[in-house]
């Protein structure tokens, strides 16, 4: 009796102990990143010569945020047709999709990047992923470009997509950083006048632009003006091509290698923030104010010029809208009415450096079908409701606004993200702006420090690109 | 049987049971060790490394030296430490108040009060979180239409400087109250009534029989829930990050928000264990002067 006690007794531990080990060790994807590599070089990125036989069976993960608009409400249903459509050319590759939110999304890969744990495939902004590419973190796709698709793709969009010449990302949809405009609003209260819609691309100043807020003001007193954010970096595109395009200056300077708005244009600028913010024609709180908030704020109705638009985001956000204004896209207001320089939105496809050839040759073949297939590119593009990177694909939409889309691509200018260090840089960016709403700091402090801390920024950011 | 045979038959017995006994621990045992002794040590390991996306370089104490020369940091920890000294007291005081208010009511108010404060503790933080942000909400929240009413402009709670921080505060409050009135309750049940009826006899008043009885009697609930409400409250990260991210200008950043932000958002593992490590020294160190001090062996 004793005995069977005993036994039962090693039994109970033994499966205690099993089922503790095996929970413990299941669930590793294999994904072996270089992420975190430390002295040793990096795997050499394999080329299309030095591929495994892609006939093996090849499994590859897809991390992607909502690029493209959701099919029927469902987030991840676009893309799961994608990876079916792919299939049906390339059964041997398994594509396991991850959908990410703008939120989380960014953590999300910091933490799986620290962790060996980086996916295959990310579609993205270069923001993110030049910044990986700096760190060695990502496979060179330099050998899926031939001279004819470069030479279709501006320099700008190259420029955004490459490190020290070396490609890193497909460009795939595009379309410059707008504002718009509640036309309905303006054409209810009687002053659709005053909106720039006669010219063929829309520039107007500075001083029209406060005559239409001052309408706004005086005749629709429930509508905010304008809207502004300043609560965390999210959409720092935004008020980062406001206020640069107010200031008839640039973020960054020639050489992407120190911060150039510090100048008394930038100071200006942020002088008629505040004295916006204290009429009443800037949104209140705005310094508390997220990006999603102003959007939200725009798509209800309740205020007149959202600072963050473009063709993308105006298909994105189209179910949202709560009521069927006309949203149209503007250009940034200038101090004498001249062009303005438009930051463009661009999304792409990269790699992660994961040390498996097969993987990496799988995952360039799934970039090259969402990219170039003859039927599906095109589907995949217009589901984000961008233009395409490529200069040669036009017309695959109708209406004005996409027309005004494709006019604006000649203000397009080389934004700051290209920089060493912008990641760290647009960390100081939001609480230099929150300073000035506040109160708790002059334009010309807030900028000065701003400087500073984003000259340091660069600094360290080519320092550790030197030690790489 | 001899003596020498008696002992270790004694000793084999005692070795018997201290084996089951520690092999039926062992499954615990194994998660505690996997899940928050190992990486609490490597999370001390960590801190003495320069560990981003791309580094693992030893670098000694300089994380240490860097988040103290950093000022959004201090920002941090004043902002950590206003939030405890103004929360926990409150969160203390008003346990007390609520528990002896409705201890000697009728069993079924007492469950319904006991309900009513506990609600916020089991329902999702987020949840909670929305509900406060439509509160405070600058335009459309229901304070501003209600201080409205009295003429007062709108006040922007989450983004003013001066009040963000208040306005966190109040919401940690009505989240950290639940636990502390039920477990009250239930000590003040548990303090015989022959003293409260013995001292009344002796003509003591109300205020002697709380502060020479009752208080005195509580003190092992009370040590336990100060301990927890300041250890929870030096760790508040959500609120902050589901309604300020830190801001305005670091006012509502935290010590657990810092950490956060420097881990998940910028990539820096090695400072922010270092914070962590930080603000485990510091809650160490609390937490013992709160045994030491409030810690009590009274018997009656």
């Amino acid at each position: 009796m004793k005995m069977l006690k005993r036994k039962s007794l090693l039994l109970m531990v033994v499966v205690l102990l099993v089922s503790l080990v095996s929970a413990c060790s299941g669930n590793n994807n294999g994904g072996k990143s270089n992420a975190g590599n430390t002295g040793a070089s990096a795997t050499p990125t394999p080329t299309v010569e030095a591929t495994a036989d892609t006939a093996e069976p090849v499994e590859i993960t897809w991390w992607n945020f909502p690029n493209f608009t959701a099919l029927d409400g469902e987030v991840g249903k676009f893309e799961k047709q994608i990876i079916a459509a792919f299939n049906e050319k390339h059964p041997e590759i398994t594509v396991n999709l991850e959908m990410l939110t703008f939120d989380g999304g960014p953590e999300k890969l910091n933490v799986a990047i620290a962790t060996k744990t980086a996916p295959d495939v990310i579609y993205d902004a270069p923001g993110r992923i030049i910044d990986w590419a700096k760190k060695d973190l990502l496979a060179s796709i330099d050998d899926m470009f031939t001279n004819e698709v470069k030479a279709d793709i501006t320099p700008a969009i190259i420029e955004q997509s490459s490190v020290d010449g070396m490609m890193y990302m497909f460009p795939f949809n595009t379309g410059p950083f707008t504002m718009a405009v509640n036309k309905t609003l303006f054409e209810e209260i009687g002053a659709l006048d005053l909106l720039p819609l006669d010219s063929e691309d829309r520039t107007w100043t500075v001083a029209e632009f406060e005559a239409a807020l001052k309408a706004v003001k005086e005749k629709a007193p429930d509508v905010i003006p304008v809207g502004f954010y300043a609560k965390s970096q999210a959409g720092d595109q935004g008020t980062r091509g406001f206020l640069t395009n107010l200031a008839g200056s640039t973020f960054l300077n020639d050489t992407n290698d120190s911060i150039a708005l510090n100048n008394e244009g930038g100071v200006a600028a942020l002088e008629w923030i505040m004295k916006a913010s204290k009429d009443g024609l800037l949104a209140p709180g705005a310094a508390s104010m997220a990006a999603s908030d102003h959007n939200d704020l725009f798509l209800q109705g309740k205020m007149a010029f959202a600072i963050n638009y473009s063709a993308v985001l105006k298909t994105q956000f189209a179910p949202n809208k709560a009521s069927d204004f006309e949203d149209i896209l503007l250009p940034y207001p200038t101090v004498d009415g001249s062009a303005p320089k438009l930051e463009p939105f661009l999304g792409g496809l990269a790699i992660f450096n994961n040390e498996d050839a097969a993987k990496v040759e799988a995952s360039k073949k799934f970039i090259d079908f969402i990219v170039n297939d003859p039927e599906w590119s095109v589907t995949a593009l217009k589901q984000t409701g961008g233009l395409s990177a490529r200069n040669s694909i036009t017309g695959i939409y109708e209406g004005s606004e996409y027309a005004y889309s494709e006019l604006a691509r000649k203000f397009i200018t080389t934004p700051p993200t290209i920089a060493d260090g912008y990641a760290e840089i647009r960390t100081y960016w939001f609480p230099a702006l929150q300073k000035v709403l506040l109160n708790t700091s002059s334009a010309a402090d807030a900028l000065a420090e701003f400087e500073t801390l984003g000259n340091e920024a660069i600094a360290k950011g080519k320092a550790a690109r030197t030690s790489n | 049987m001899s003596t020498a045979a008696l002992k270790s038959k004694s000793r084999r017995k005692f070795k018997r049971e201290w084996l089951t006994s520690y092999l039926f621990l062992l499954p615990a045992l194994s998660f505690f060790i996997m899940f928050v002794a190992y990486p609490m040590v490597h999370g001390v390991y960590i801190s003495f490394f320069d560990y981003n996306l791309t580094n693992f370089k030893f670098i000694g104490f300089d994380n240490y030296v860097t988040l103290f020369k950093d000022k959004n940091f201090h920002q941090s920890v004043i902002n950590t430490v206003v939030l405890v000294l103004v929360a926990v007291p409150i969160v203390i005081g008003f346990s007390v108040f609520a528990a002896m208010t409705i201890y000697k009511k009728h069993e079924l108010l007492r469950s319904l009060f006991r309900g009513i404060f506990y609600l916020p503790a089991v329902t999702s933080v987020v949840s909670v979180t929305v509900v406060w942000n439509w509160i405070y909400h600058p335009n459309f929240g229901i304070l501003n239409y209600l201080t409205g009413l009295v003429g007062m402009k709108p006040i922007f709670w989450l983004g003013d400087p001066n009040t963000a921080l208040m306005a966190i505060t109040a919401i940690l409050i009505t989240t950290s109250v639940g636990q502390p009135i039920i477990l009250y309750v239930a000590a003040l049940g548990n303090i015989p009534i022959s003293y409260i009826e013995a001292a009344q006899l002796d003509r003591a008043s109300s205020r002697q029989i709380f502060t020479k009885i009752i208080w005195p009697m509580l003190m092992p609930t009370n040590l336990y829930v100060i301990v927890i409400t300041t250890i929870n409250t030096f760790q508040c990260f959500s609120l902050i990050q589901l309604l300020t991210s830190g801001g305005p200008i670091y006012k509502t950043s935290t010590v657990m928000y810092s950490v956060y932000e420097q881990a998940f958002s910028f990539g820096n593992f090695g400072l922010a264990s270092a914070m962590g490590v930080f603000l485990a020294i510091i809650i160490g160190i609390i937490s013992i002067i709160q045994f030491k001090f409030l810690g009590s062996d009274v018997e009656y």
